[in-house]
């Protein structure tokens, strides 16, 4: 039998286990997948980051290190690649910057050149926004255009009717959204739509009953949720998922005692971390997403920090970076 | 790649990690060389076969290494590398790297060069489907649909070639293949829904008495096969919400219903969440066109709905039905 699933969620959350996990990831030079991850290091980074904030361990990688780690980074268009060296991208400059903020260093970039970097990606005619020079268009890099613009206070310097027009073309009939228009509803792209609305203050254009029902029907039978119909569960949705019932003000549809149990039935006991599902191997991916979701379905109970559904960031840090504005323009019915 | 004659003028250039790296990354040895060996490529901006090769090899190695990939873009365009040929080589590695975002916008970009969408559209729609690139893409993507029939990339990648192309007419009938192989392919489903509608935006979409007919009576027959599967469920009731709503309690739920008592499947219906929540959503909606005293019978009858719903069929989701039920006894 392996290793987790002889263990259920009855042995809390292994906080000091999970901090030495994240701390170790820097050591693990042997590991094929190590090597095979370097193109999106600086997301591995962020969800080490996000983990050890939740948990109240934000001391335990060097801010230093990290900061000037993410400068170097930084290309001459003013996006950032996954490693020092890489093109630019928009994934791996939504995790720079979501860093710098963390680490209360944004100040240490050019505000203007990253701004114009995120503009470049935008076609101003349609409001699609590309992930890289390359033109891939997703309604992901819809979300983390304005979420990166909103840092810098420039959301206004987008083209915001546009996105949240393309965001409502990619609406399904299950009151879901895909990477596009006619693309099949997935919890992910869920999670990105309603945080790109939410920060474009357009969640009233959702259909807030369909969408909270098609996200509580992702719950299976383990409390484990998944991402579409038919589809095994997985850890991650925790948050995609989760997230998207906490902007929609409906995290109660779920059965949230029985999430945080599945959620905690994947940790790896002995060597901390948490993986896709019980008996799985943990990675830092899961382990970020893990932990944000039990911090939405019950940071009370587990002491860890609250997070923001729209920036998967701690509360505190939005809050002072002045960012929790988007609750103010969320519906007013919708009793958040 | 050092001791290559091939390869001899190249000087590879290391990553850069830093003096003191938050992450220092183990490379293997052979692919750190081919890294090197393709920045020093990168850097000095080669555009030769060599250098096709060596990205060829190093996305292979790592498709999520998307700088390899432009880069790629720029040699097969500055090359003039034969179009089918690197759909080909595509094809090829695409086996280990299905679920690799730039693969595929790789074949988008590559697709587009060599069939361009606005002259293609010119042609009527049978010779369009004639076409040699047309079908082998069709062809591809049908590879990938059959060893992953839920890859989110490959129906993404085939919405956009019938898009691009205006592929409509022939695409229903790829659908019902899908949804006969396996009728709980929710992908299928939602491709269904893009066909029907040719992805018109939804408010442009006029859904005709007789199209919505049929559809109600192909997902009365898919439910029949499996009824505690949500996607036939969820297109039709949502198709109709969006298109049609007077006739999900006009035309629906008589079927509904006809089935709900069907001596033969009768049982396996009624136990599964799925029927239930469609009455409480038609229900819901039927509320609306009543006078007060039906009004009232209705509600109560989808309030009914909900209970059973949070006591017996979906009590993993007791609140939310709790939740609905309230709903219903406020309005």
């Amino acid at each position: 039998m392996d290793k987790s699933s002889e263990h259920n969620g009855s042995v809390g959350l292994l906080v000091d286990k999970h901090v030495e996990y994240v701390k170790s990831l820097d050591k693990r030079h042997d590991e094929i997948e190590y090597w095979m991850t370097e193109h999106l290091r600086i997301s591995g980074v962020y969800w080490g980051a996000v983990s050890l904030h939740l948990l109240r361990k934000s001391d335990a990688l060097r801010k230093d290190d990290i900061i000037d780690y993410v400068l170097r980074c930084q290309n001459a268009d003013g996006g950032f690649g996954g490693h020092v060296g890489h093109d630019s991208h928009l994934l791996y400059t939504m995790s720079a910057i979501q860093l710098l903020v963390m680490y209360d260093a944004l100040n240490r970039v050019n505000a203007g050149k990253v701004i114009g970097y995120v503009k470049s990606l935008q076609d101003e005619t349609t409001g699609e926004v590309s992930g890289d020079v390359w033109g891939e268009k997703d309604t992901r890099f819809a979300y983390i255009s304005l979420a990166i613009m909103s840092f810098f206070d420039a959301v206004d310097q987008l083209n915001v009717d546009g996105v949240v027009e393309y965001v409502r073309k990619a609406m399904n009939y299950d009151g879901g959204f895909g990477s596009g228009p006619g693309g099949e509803s997935h919890a992910a792209q869920v999670f990105t739509c309603l945080a790109a609305l939410a920060i474009a203050g357009r969640l009233d254009i959702v259909d807030r009953e369909r969408l909270s029902g098609w996200l509580a029907e992702r719950q299976q039978k383990s409390g484990g949720l998944n991402g579409r119909p038919q589809k095994l569960e997985d850890v991650c949705y925790s948050w995609w998922v989760l997230s998207s019932l906490n902007i929609l003000a409906r995290v109660h549809w779920v059965d949230c005692q029985k999430l945080c149990d599945y959620i905690l039935s994947a940790q790896d006991v002995d060597n901390g971390g948490i993986a896709d599902r019980p008996g799985d191997i943990a990675d830092v991916y899961h382990t970020c997403f893990g932990i944000a979701g039990l911090s939405l379905a019950g940071y009370d109970k587990y002491s860890l920090a609250e997070v923001d559904p729209v920036y998967c960031m701690p509360l505190s840090v939005i809050k002072s970076a002045g960012l929790r504005k988007w609750v103010d323009k969320v519906p007013e019915n919708w009793e958040h | 790649m050092s001791q290559q004659e091939e390869w001899k003028d190249v000087v590879p250039i290391p990553q850069d990690d830093g003096k003191n790296p938050v992450c220092p990354i183990a490379y293997t040895d052979e692919y750190r060389e081919m890294t090197d060996y393709f920045r020093a490529v990168m850097a000095s901006g080669e555009v030769s076969q060599r250098a096709l090769k060596l990205s060829g090899r190093v996305i292979d190695a790592n498709a999520a290494h998307y700088t390899a990939w432009v880069y790629r873009k720029k040699l097969v365009l500055d090359l003039g590398v034969d179009i089918s040929e690197e759909l080909a080589w595509v094809a090829e590695i695409s086996g280990r790297h299905i679920k690799n975002y730039q693969l595929w916008h790789h074949r988008e970009a590559l697709l587009e060069l060599l069939l361009d969408p606005k002259q293609v559209a010119l042609e009527p729609q049978d010779q369009r489907m004639r076409n040699p690139d047309i079908r082998r893409e069709l062809q591809f993507i049908d590879r990938v649909i059959d060893q992953d029939s839920k890859n989110f990339h490959a129906w993404s990648h085939r919405q956009w070639v019938v898009r691009a192309y205006g592929l409509w007419d022939q695409e229903m009938a790829f659908v019902d293949t899908q949804i006969n192989q396996d009728v709980r392919n929710n992908s299928a489903w939602n491709q269904r829904y893009f066909a029907l509608t040719r992805n018109q935006a939804a408010d442009a979409f006029v859904l005709t008495k007789e199209a919505a007919d049929a559809e109600i009576a192909y997902v009365i027959d898919k439910i029949k096969l499996a009824p505690n599967n949500e996607s036939p469920w969820s297109y039709i009731l949502g198709l109709l919400l969006r298109h049609a709503p007077a006739m999900l309690y006009e035309d629906l739920l008589p079927s509904i219903n006809a089935l709900a008592s069907d001596k033969n499947g009768a049982l396996a219906v009624v136990s599964t969440p799925f029927y239930w929540s469609a009455l409480v959503d038609i229900y819901e909606k039927q509320a609306e066109v009543l006078d007060a005293e039906q009004r009232d019978a209705v509600k109560g009858l989808a309030r009914e709905a909900c209970e059973s719903l949070a006591e017996q069929y979906d009590p993993v989701r007791a609140k939310y039905w709790k939740y609905r039920k309230q709903e219903l006894t406020a309005q």
